[in-house]
């Protein structure tokens, strides 16, 4: 656990990068086990439920992630589970609730994130997702403000760009919603210098669209 | 573009008289050797030791204080130990020096709080009576044309292209290669802690002055990362600009700290800056300065079709695969040869397979006549853009002897005028040196770009083509 008052929930990250013009997954916040269900049934299903805590940075470790959540029992037993097991593993955490999204349809994992370099500034990293930026770190950076071309050619840079374009069989990623993605995300941060790093993390990224499905600030 | 830049800057590339403070009849100086450096480079105005034990070095008067030389000064080369700058600059003001040049060094890249606070009351002193800082830490400014000299005396050709270096060892031996292998420069300047005058300020004068064309910079940190970022940007738009980054790992990085005391970032941030900003990235000094010559030589030249022609006297086989090789593995394109060029090799050296295909083998060719018509029919075929040669003098010079190394190199000298399309020689050391390199040294003044080896020239090609492919996608 890291006390930090400078992490926002993922709900108030999502809510600020909406206003912003970024797309990202419908996610509200749930109080109650009764809130998470009216929420979901409103959405529909099957939904996903995490934490929703200022204190805990790695919500999947604690056991403060369900996924696929098909009806309002599982929604319930799943809202408990995540509670318990997070006042578990930090027990001085402040828990605000829970968040519930819509389960995201599988689209192509890609990463957008944003830190600052003690001489550059704030500085955008584009990258597939999971392994390719875990383990083979094939990523992309650009200065802010990125510009229509530098978000074109920082996406076309990475080695796994092929698997942006389709790759056996799989449905390709619309390069120009990614592209625009980035230069909105680039505005948001250079409007909002208070913000210390930024982590879209998973973006999916579909044919016609790309959508934030995890988003993390950290004010400076 | 910086045309204010260059009126302020001017004057320090060109100034009227020198002073040299640190000089001493008795004691061997950094003073003294520059002095001596001044009078053997020939610089056109008067020079002044200054040191404060009087006396007479190279037949020059010694001054014991700058304030007391009799006439203008213009420009102040410093060697004195850091205790007594903040003097000295007050005797600058006094003289109404334009600029001051600190070879001292022990200032912010040690470290130390009394380095950094020493730097900012020389500055503040400065920016008071008018005096633009060179350094410290540095060997300063190098400008042929005006036989203004760095610290090693020697002076090589002016030509088109200007140099920064926030190092002073980098920056000699630019100097150096530069006069080995005719990379002529305008201008030159080693910044080191650049705590007036930064890489900022020296690319935008470089970017604004008529007489250089192609820049190179090594650097190594910065203080001012976005001024830096929005410079290299505007000056990618009018001139091609080749960067290295100094202390790109973890232990070069801190090497970087104690060495100019910059704060060293991140080699991804740096390559994704220069990139965004249009320079071209090098990451040695050997790729540094073939980049600067192949500009030089061949001025923004587009192409990436090359012919290649190996073994001009046996097979050389091997080496023309591996040349292909490096062409492709850079990014180069090694295209069929036209029909029409086919039939009329197949002509001359008769009908065997292997020579009718790039990388063209024209050892068949029977006579010194016959070996320069069909390279000649390769070099006008209209699908290259570019023709490789290597020339393995080891196994030539035996053949044809002084005379007809000579005759084959005023033919590619020829052949670049004759079709209007760039040349380049690939020379591989071996054990004829003295043989190898006269002929280098007579291939380079005629802009003819000598490269060791086929990778190293490959590699030139393809950095020559980032900057025309970046200015097309504007």
């Amino acid at each position: 656990m890291i006390k930090s008052q400078n992490l926002l929930t993922e709900v108030e990250s999502k809510e600020l990068l909406k206003k912003a013009g970024i797309p990202v997954i419908e996610t509200k916040l749930a109080r109650s086990k009764k809130e998470a269900i009216s929420i979901s049934k409103k959405m529909g299903f099957p939904v996903v439920l995490k934490v929703s805590s200022p204190d805990v940075i790695h919500k999947s470790d604690s056991g403060g992630v369900k996924l696929g959540l098909v009806n309002a029992t599982q929604v319930g037993k799943a809202f408990s589970e995540i509670i318990s097991s997070v006042k578990k593993a930090y027990p001085k955490a402040q828990i605000e609730g829970v968040s519930v999204q819509l389960m995201a349809s599988p689209g192509v994992e890609v990463i957008v994130g944003m830190s600052k370099d003690p001489q550059f500034g704030p500085v955008l990293m584009f990258g597939l997702g999971g392994v390719f930026v875990e383990v083979l770190k094939d990523v992309s950076f650009r200065i802010v403000p990125v510009t229509e071309r530098d978000a074109s050619e920082m996406i076309k840079e990475i080695k796994g760009y092929p698997i942006l374009e389709g790759y056996r069989g799989q449905k390709p990623a619309s390069i120009p919603a990614l592209q625009k993605l980035i230069i909105k995300v680039s505005q948001f941060v250079e409007k909002n210098p208070q913000i210390k790093e930024l982590d879209l993390n998973p973006v999916f990224a579909y044919p016609d669209k790309a959508v934030a499905v995890d988003a993390r600030i950290i004010l400076e | 573009m910086f045309k204010e830049k260059l009126k302020e800057l001017e004057p320090l590339f060109y100034p009227k008289s020198i002073a040299v403070v640190g000089v001493s009849s008795t004691s061997i100086k950094v003073g003294s050797v520059w002095v001596s450096a001044l009078l053997s480079a020939g610089f056109p105005g008067p020079i002044y030791p200054v040191g404060s034990g009087g006396g007479k070095i190279f037949n020059l008067e010694i001054f014991p204080s700058l304030r007391l030389v009799p006439g203008d000064v213009d420009y102040v080369i410093v060697a004195i130990p850091r205790r007594s700058v903040l003097e000295l600059l007050d005797d600058c003001i006094i003289k109404k020096v334009k600029a001051v040049q600190f070879f001292t060094a022990g200032f912010s890249e040690t470290g130390t709080p009394e380095g950094y606070k020493l730097e900012e009351q020389m500055l503040e002193k400065a920016r008071q009576g008018g005096i633009r800082i060179i350094g410290p830490n540095c060997i300063g400014l190098y400008c042929p044309e005006h036989k203004m000299t760095s610290l090693l005396g020697k002076i090589g050709e002016t030509g088109p292209v200007g140099f920064i270096s926030q190092s002073g060892g980098i920056a000699g031996k630019l100097i150096e290669i530069g006069i080995a292998r005719h990379i002529n420069y305008s201008k030159g300047v080693s910044f080191g802690n650049g705590i007036d005058l930064d890489a900022s300020d020296f690319l935008q004068y470089m970017a604004a002055d008529p007489k250089t064309k192609v820049i190179g910079a090594y650097l190594e940190g910065t203080r001012k990362g976005a001024r830096l970022f929005n410079t290299i940007k505007e000056v990618a738009k009018v001139k091609p600009l080749v960067v290295w980054k100094g202390g790109r790992t973890e232990v070069g990085a801190q090497a970087a700290m104690s060495h100019t005391g910059s704060l060293a970032s991140s080699a991804a941030i740096w390559s994704a800056m220069f990139r965004q900003a249009g320079a071209i990235e090098v990451n040695n000094l050997e790729e540094l300065t073939d980049t600067l010559l192949i500009f030089q030589q061949l001025n923004c030249w587009q192409g990436t079709s090359i012919a290649i022609i190996g073994g001009l006297a046996d097979g050389g086989g091997g080496i023309s695969v591996s040349a292909s090789d490096a062409c492709l593995e850079s990014g180069l394109r090694v295209p069929l040869l036209s029909l029409e060029t086919k039939q009329e090799l197949g002509k001359l050296l008769g009908e065997v397979g292997s020579i009718l295909r790039n990388p063209v083998d024209v050892s068949q060719a029977r006579g010194m006549a016959n070996l320069f018509k069909a390279i000649d029919l390769v070099a006008r075929d209209t699908v290259i853009d570019i023709i490789l040669i290597q020339e393995d003098i080891d196994i030539l010079s035996p053949i044809y002897g002084q005379k007809g190394l000579e005759e084959i190199n005023e033919f590619f000298m020829e052949l670049r005028n004759r079709h209007n399309k760039p040349v380049i020689i690939v020379l591989p050391p071996g054990s004829a040196e003295p043989e190898r390199l006269q002929i280098e040294q007579k291939l380079l003044p005629a802009s003819v770009p000598v490269f060791c080896s086929m990778e190293r020239a490959a590699k030139a090609i393809y950095k020559l083509n980032q900057y025309s492919c970046w200015q097309e996608a504007k």
